[in-house]
This record gives structure tokens, C-alpha cells and sequence, in this order.
């Protein structure tokens, strides 16, 4: 650590044992609560520089009430009036929490458990130590994300590199208020993980369709890797595909019961023994004729049904008692299965269509119902854990429909959707499996909520890396506070005086929670907010008039000839 | 204007003045020389004087107190008992807040040097007051934390009129003094009220 000039003195331990205060003048203001700082102590016959976070700044000389009294006269004459000449009267009380020694074996930080003595000097530390310890990357390196800087240094002074492995074994949550940002740093992790540096298989589920300008990464030098000397062809280029809604279908045989039940909400008790019934023996004839339980189509489930309507069951022939109870689920069905732009008889997501290393995915479902989306999603995840798990456990190959040879990371927008507190959408199941067990497959989700506090909690506590942007609402802030532990609570305080583009990152990704910058993105951002009062006024101008005119009136009336008079 | 002359101090900053009475001095100071709040210096010697601020006021009667009659009546006092007479007096306490010499120097706060015994007391001009509290830009009152240490019910009367007399005397910082000026008015009449400090 830097050591050439303390900026403080320690006074004595803090409230708690890895808490002590330091008193310092401060006068270049930049101790600022989240900013580290360093002191000496000798750990096992070494002599080390232990770090330490800023968590508290109260200052110690405060002027007199009635000094402050008249707006115009500066409080400092009136106390060179009394006789105080000094200069750079402010003293500063700062608690700092431990964080300990960086041990280069490890690649961690290690608590000493020995606060500084009283009386020992305190540094600030230094911007290229903390760019070596904070993170376990370094900006370039294969497996680092580069998304900012640290916000208590000059911008780009200290590089924040993420662990991009630790992101896709252990989960990430971006969480934040409407407007804070979330979208934006979304995109600059993509961007980082499309870099040729990591080039990774990533799909984004956008339920508003925001993301389509990452499009621009292909054409960015950024994202693209050169042989030294060819300035033609590239070795790397990112590929984007956007999928419009209704480009990616759902094969309706992939849906589960429980996903169709979902789909069809509120159904009687007899619609749903008639559909259990009706799915049980589509599914077993798909497996007797096609040898795959998921081969059946909607057609088939809809004929199966009917039949059951008409007696031809287990229960005995000209049994008719179920065709009114068939015939409403029939007509669900029908409005659910075949009006629907995500389902379909044959088509299917084809997993290496929309996982490959090098691209990125982007499944826009801005014209999808909700209760689709939330199956889409469901499904998706499903048949990527199957095709992830019996890829690593060698039981599918080369030309298998589910042979999927490399990890996949999903970002999931809107993620109170698909996992609400609630607990009643179709897709928290398989998203807290992917979760818990995601790591051992390669299978890593990403979760962006604005709403935290409507997020399931254990899906939140699961995402082991959290991005949290400014939070105002106390409801959010507290599910925050109880769900990601590893952000210590004098970081949370921070929360609603964030601005856009600060974030706290804490987590696995990182080696001790960072207050963050976010960097400028590569691609323009599209999640714009409309400006509604601009749009009010276009519509007044001359021009929008004068194409409405033209646009509404009425067909000119062709001129009549006047008729001659002599055949009057 | 000669008031008097020092006769005891009771700390390095608190001293008596006896007050010239009349006889001792051509003209003997009036009332409003030793008013409460009135700078006086106290000579020193080789050019240098204690600045101080008269603070309190007290009558020396060594009759008080005697029940029995005097040989003399009252109007042959002054040919029988001269002396007894002269044990009358008014005493004057002087806070002493500083230091100046003919050179200019001025020292506020606790003065390094003492007066003496019998030192002469006399009432300071408005020049010198001036001269005082003369500070670049604005007027020194460094003492203002030495009266405020004390813990006298005076201190606050005593430091309102010491600031209504600068007022006078430095009228364009009168915004700056009104600053402590209005602290103390409400310090002093509100505050032994119950008004939050």
C-alpha cells in the first residue's frame, strides 16, 4: 500500500471487533463512506497492509449554531472575530470495518482480527493496489468483465474487472429501482461477456424488447479480435440474434401438467382429472407410436379429450357424463394452444440455435401474455438443465436434440415475473433448481428485478454475485437487506443516494463488497424513456397537421361534365 | 481620564481599582467614566498597558455597620476626621483582556504581564478602543471566550454592552457584530427563560 502520507490517526476500536475509528482533517474531502484505507500490522511475523472500508464520517468540530445565523456573513469571520485564525478548522471521526490482508495464494482477503493501535497512521490506499485486490480479475483477461470503476476514485483510476466464472457457476442479480440503471449495466455485462475475451453463450430474456441494440456489437471494433497485421478478417466477430416474438415457438408436447394448468387457470375439478387423464394417454401413445413421450400435438390431446367426453375410458363405454366438462376444456384449450404465437405441433426451441459461444440470444416476448411468457421461460430453462445435465453425464451426443457442449448463461429481465413471492408462476420451480444446482452443469441465470421485495426470497439469496443500484422503496430495501448477506448493512444505507449508473457489487465476483461506476456501453442503450410532453407538441406542428389532413379526407369528387345541351 | 488607581487584584485578570474621589485628583472622574462595560487601561510601565473592562461596582462605607454615635457632626468631618472621610470609597472591578504599547502592539486575551500595586487606571478614547480591536479584515474580540469562561451573571451583560459600544465604533461591521450580538441578546434575556440554546 502507498504509504508516503497518512491521512489519519487511529483513535481507538469501533462498536464492534472488526470496527475501528481514525481521526483525520480530511481537507482534500476524500474519505468519503465506501472508500478504503490501509494500516500496518504485523500477522505472523510478516508485516502486512491491512485494508479497511470507510462505513462512517462524523465530524468532530461542527461552528456554533449562531455563528450560522446570518445568510451573509460567512461563519469564518465570525470566528476570526472571536480570535480564531486557524486554517482548515474540520476534524473528522471516520469508523472503518476490516477488511484484511490480500493473500496472493489464496486470491482473498484475510481478516488479522487485530485492530490498529491508537495513535497509528492511516493511509489511503493506493489505486493500483486496489485494482489488484479488489477483484480477482484484471481488465482483458479471459474470464474478466470490465464494467466501471470504483466510484470513490477519479473515474477509470480503478478498473472493476468481474469474475465472469464466478458469475456463471454461482448466479448474478441486478436489482433496482425503475430508472436506476439495471438495464443499462445489464448490457455492459453482455457486452463484457461477448468480448472476443469471453465469448460467451448467452440468451437474454427481454420482456419489453430493449434489447435489440446490442445488434451494433457485430460491427464494433470492441467485439472484435484480429490477427496482428490483418486488418480483414476478423477471428472473432459476435454474433446477435434477435428473436422476434413468435420466432421461438414452444412444441405444446415440451408443456408440463402443471403448465398446462397453469396456462388454463381456475379449472374444475373435473376439467382437470379429464386433462390429466387426456395427457397421461397422449403422451403414452406418443411413446407406443413415436417412441418419445413428447411427440404428441395439440390436434391429438383435443381428440383424446373428446373421446373421453364420449365415454371411450377406462370408466366404460357411452359414458357421457364428461362431454360438456370436454368440451369447455376443449375450447380452453383451443384458445389457449392454437391462438397462441408461442406454441406449436412441431416446431421447437432449438437449444444450439439460441446457445453457442460468441452469441448472444435475445428472445423478445414484448407482445407475449404474461402467463405464456412465464411458461416460455419455464420450459426454455427445463429443456436447457435436461440438455446441459445429460450432456455432462455423457448420456446424449453429437446430433442429439438436447446435446448441448458448453455452458449457458440466461439473463432474465423482469425476474419478479417469472419467480414472484407469491410463489403461484409456473416457472419459480425449475429457476430455484437451476439455481441450486445450475453450478454443477454449466447452467447460470441471471435475474433483474426492479421490485424486489415481489421477488421470491430464496430465489434472490441464491444468486450469489448481487448488483444492487439505488433502491427508494422500504419494502425492496429490507428484502435486500435480508437477502443478500454479504453487503454489509453501511453499504445498504447507501442505497436510495446512489445515482444512476452507481452500483454496489458484492458477492462471489468480487473480494470484498465495491461501490461501482458503471462504464459508458459500446452500444447505444435502448431502454429510453419516452418523452411524452415532446410527442404532445409534435403533434401540433404544421407538418404532422398536414399529413393528418391528407391521411382523413375524403376522396375528392370526380368533376362532372357538363352535359351538352343538346341531349338535355 | 484619569479614574483611579489599582489596590488588589484577585487574579491575573481581576483587578480593583479604587476610584479618585474628590481631593485626590483635579477633576475626579463622574459616574459615566467608570460605567459598567467601559474599557479602561491600567499603566504598566515603559510604554505598555493592560486593557481591561470595567465589570463591577462596589461601595466601601467602613461605617456601615457602627450603631454608635460620632463625636464629631456630620459637617465638622472634614476638619476633625479627614481620614475617615477618604475610607470611603467606590471600587471598581476590571477584567483585564489584553495588552497594547505606544507601538502599536495589541494583545488580546490573557495579558502576559501584571499590573502593580497603585498602578493608574484611566478611561480609554475611542481611538484606542479602535486601536484594540483593530483587526485585518474584521474587528478582534479575542477575549470574547475569556469573559465567557467566567462564570459571573454579568458576563453576558457585560459582553452586550462591550459589543454595543464596538457597534458604535466599527459601524460597517456592524452586520458581523450583530452576528454575536443577537447570540448573546438571546442567550442573556431568553435563554434563563427556557429558550433552546
Amino acid at each position: 500500500m502507498n504509504e508516503q502520507h497518512p491521512i489519519g490517526l487511529t483513535k481507538g476500536p469501533g462498536e464492534t471487533p472488526h470496527e475501528f475509528t481514525f481521526v483525520s482533517p480530511d481537507q482534500a474531502q476524500v474519505l468519503k463512506v465506501g472508500e478504503f484505507v490501509a494500516y500496518r500490522a504485523r500477522v505472523d511475523g510478516r508485516e502486512r497492509a491491512i485494508l479497511a472500508r470507510v462505513t462512517n464520517r462524523r465530524p468532530l468540530r461542527l461552528y456554533p449554531d449562531a455563528f450560522l445565523a446570518d445568510p451573509n456573513i460567512n461563519p469564518d469571520d465570525v470566528a476570526a472575530l472571536v480570535g480564531y485564525h486557524q486554517r482548515g478548522h474540520e476534524l473528522f471521526e471516520l469508523t472503518a470495518t476490516v477488511i484484511g490482508y490480500y493473500d496472493e495464494e489464496l486470491g482473498d482477503f484475510i481478516n488479522p482480527r487485530l485492530p490498529p493501535h491508537t495513535g497509528r497512521p492511516i493511509y489511503l490506499a493506493a489505486d493500483e493496489d486496489l485494482a489488484r485486490v479488489l477483484t480477482k480479475k484484471q481488465p482483458g483477461e479471459v474470464g474478466a468483465a470490465h464494467i466501471g470503476s470504483l466510484l470513490s476514485r477519479e473515474k477509470d483510476r480503478v478498473p472493476i474487472a468481474l469474475d465472469l466464472r464466478a458469475i456463471t457457476s454461482t448466479h448474478l442479480a441486478i436489482i433496482a429501482s425503475t430508472g436506476a440503471g439495471k438495464s443499462y449495466l445489464a448490457a455492459v455485462l453482455i457486452e463484457e461477456m461477448m468480448k472476443p475475451n469471453n465469448r460467451a453463450a448467452v440468451l437474454v430474456v427481454d420482456p419489453h424488447g430493449e434489447y435489440d441494440t446490442l445488434a451494433e456489437m457485430v460491427n464494433h471494433e470492441a467485439f472484435v479480435e484480429r490477427l496482428p497485421g490483418d486488418t480483414l478478417q476478423p477471428t472473432y466477430r459476435p454474433e446477435i440474434k434477435i428473436f422476434k416474438p413468435g420466432d421461438v415457438k414452444v412444441r405444446a408436447s415440451a408443456l408440463t401438467l402443471s403448465d398446462l394448468y397453469y396456462l388454463l387457470p381456475n379449472l374444475s375439478e373435473r376439467m382437470e382429472y379429464l386433462l390429466r387423464r387426456a395427457y397421461r394417454d397422449v403422451r403414452k401413445q406418443s411413446t407406443k407410436d413415436k417412441g418419445d413421450p413428447e411427440r404428441w400435438t395439440a390436434a391429438e390431446l383435443r381428440i383424446r379429450l373428446r373421446q373421453l367426453g364420449e365415454g371411450d375410458g377406462e370408466d366404460g363405454e357411452g359414458d357421457d357424463r364428461y362431454a360438456g366438462t370436454a368440451d369447455a376444456l376443449i375450447w380452453r384449450l383451443e384458445s389457449v394452444l392454437d391462438h397462441s404465437i408461442i406454441f406449436d405441433d412441431f416446431q421447437h426451441l432449438n437449444l444450439t440455435e439460441l446457445f453457442r459461444p460468441g452469441r448472444c440470444s435475445v428472445l423478445q416476448l414484448n407482445e407475449v401474455d404474461e402467463r405464456e411468457q412465464q411458461v416460455m421461460v419455464a420450459t426454455l430453462l427445463r429443456r436447457l438443465f435436461r440438455a446441459r445435465t445429460q450432456t455432462v453425464k455423457g448420456q446424449v451426443g453429437e446430433g442429439d436434440e438436447l446435446y448441448l457442449p458448453y455452458p449457458a448463461f440466461v439473463l432474465i429481465e423482469e425476474a419478479h415475473r417469472f419467480a414472484p413471492a407469491s410463489g403461484d408462476a409456473v416457472s419459480t420451480g425449475i429457476l430455484k433448481q437451476v439455481l441450486a444446482e445450475g453450478r454443477k452443469f454449466g447452467v447460470a441465470v441471471g435475474l433483474i428485478s426492479q421490485r424486489p421485495g415481489k421477488l421470491d426470497g430464496d430465489v434472490l439469496s441464491q444468486c450469489n454475485t448481487q448488483f444492487i443500484l439505488r433502491i427508494v422503496n422500504p419494502v425492496d430495501q429490507a428484502r435486500v437487506a435480508e437477502s443478500v448477506e454479504t453487503v454489509g448493512r453501511d453499504l445498504l444505507r447507501e442505497l436510495p443516494a446512489l445515482t444512476k449508473g452507481q452500483v454496489i457489487i458484492a458477492g462471489e465476483a468480487v473480494n470484498t463488497p465495491v461501490l461501482c461506476r458503471v462504464r459508458r456501453r459500446h452500444t447505444r442503450h435502448g431502454a429510453e424513456t419516452r418523452d411524452a410532453p415532446a410527442d404532445w407538441m409534435r403533434y401540433f406542428e404544421p407538418e404532422e397537421q398536414g399529413q393528418r389532413e391528407r391521411e382523413t379526407a375524403l376522396p375528392a369528387e370526380p368533376r362532372r361534365r357538363r352535359r351538352s345541351k343538346m341531349f338535355k | 481620564m484619569p479614574l483611579g488607581k489599582i489596590i488588589k487584584s484577585n487574579s491575573h485578570t481581576d483587578y480593583i481599582c479604587q476610584v479618585y474621589s474628590p481631593g485626590e485628583v483635579e477633576t475626579p472622574p463622574a459616574r459615566e467614566d467608570y460605567a459598567f462595560g467601559t474599557f479602561v487601561r491600567v499603566e504598566l510601565g515603559d510604554g505598555r498597558w493592560l486593557v481591561g473592562i470595567i465589570y463591577d461596582t462596589q461601595l466601601f462605607n467602613p461605617d456601615f455597620g457602627r450603631l454608635g454615635p460620632r463625636l464629631s457632626p456630620e459637617p465638622e468631618l472634614a476638619v476633625f476626621s479627614p481620614d475617615y472621610l477618604n475610607e470611603k470609597a467606590t471600587l471598581v472591578g476590571i477584567a483585564a483582556v489584553g495588552m497594547m504599547d505606544t507601538a502599536g502592539n495589541v494583545v488580546q486575551g490573557v495579558p502576559p504581564l501584571a499590573a502593580s500595586t497603585d498602578a493608574p487606571v484611566e478611561r480609554m478614547t475611542d481611538d484606542r478602543i479602535r486601536a484594540f480591536h483593530q483587526g485585518n479584515p474584521t474587528p478582534q474580540l479575542a477575549y470574547v471566550p475569556l469573559l465567557l469562561a467566567q462564570s459571573s451573571p454579568l458576563v453576558l451583560p457585560l459582553l452586550q454592552a462591550v459589543i454595543a459600544r464596538l457597534v458604535a465604533i466599527f459601524p460597517d461591521q456592524a452586520n458581523l457584530l450583530a452576528v454575536l450580538q443577537n447570540d448573546l441578546a438571546w442567550k442573556a434575556q431568553v435563554g434563563p427563560l427556557g429558550g433552546a440554546q
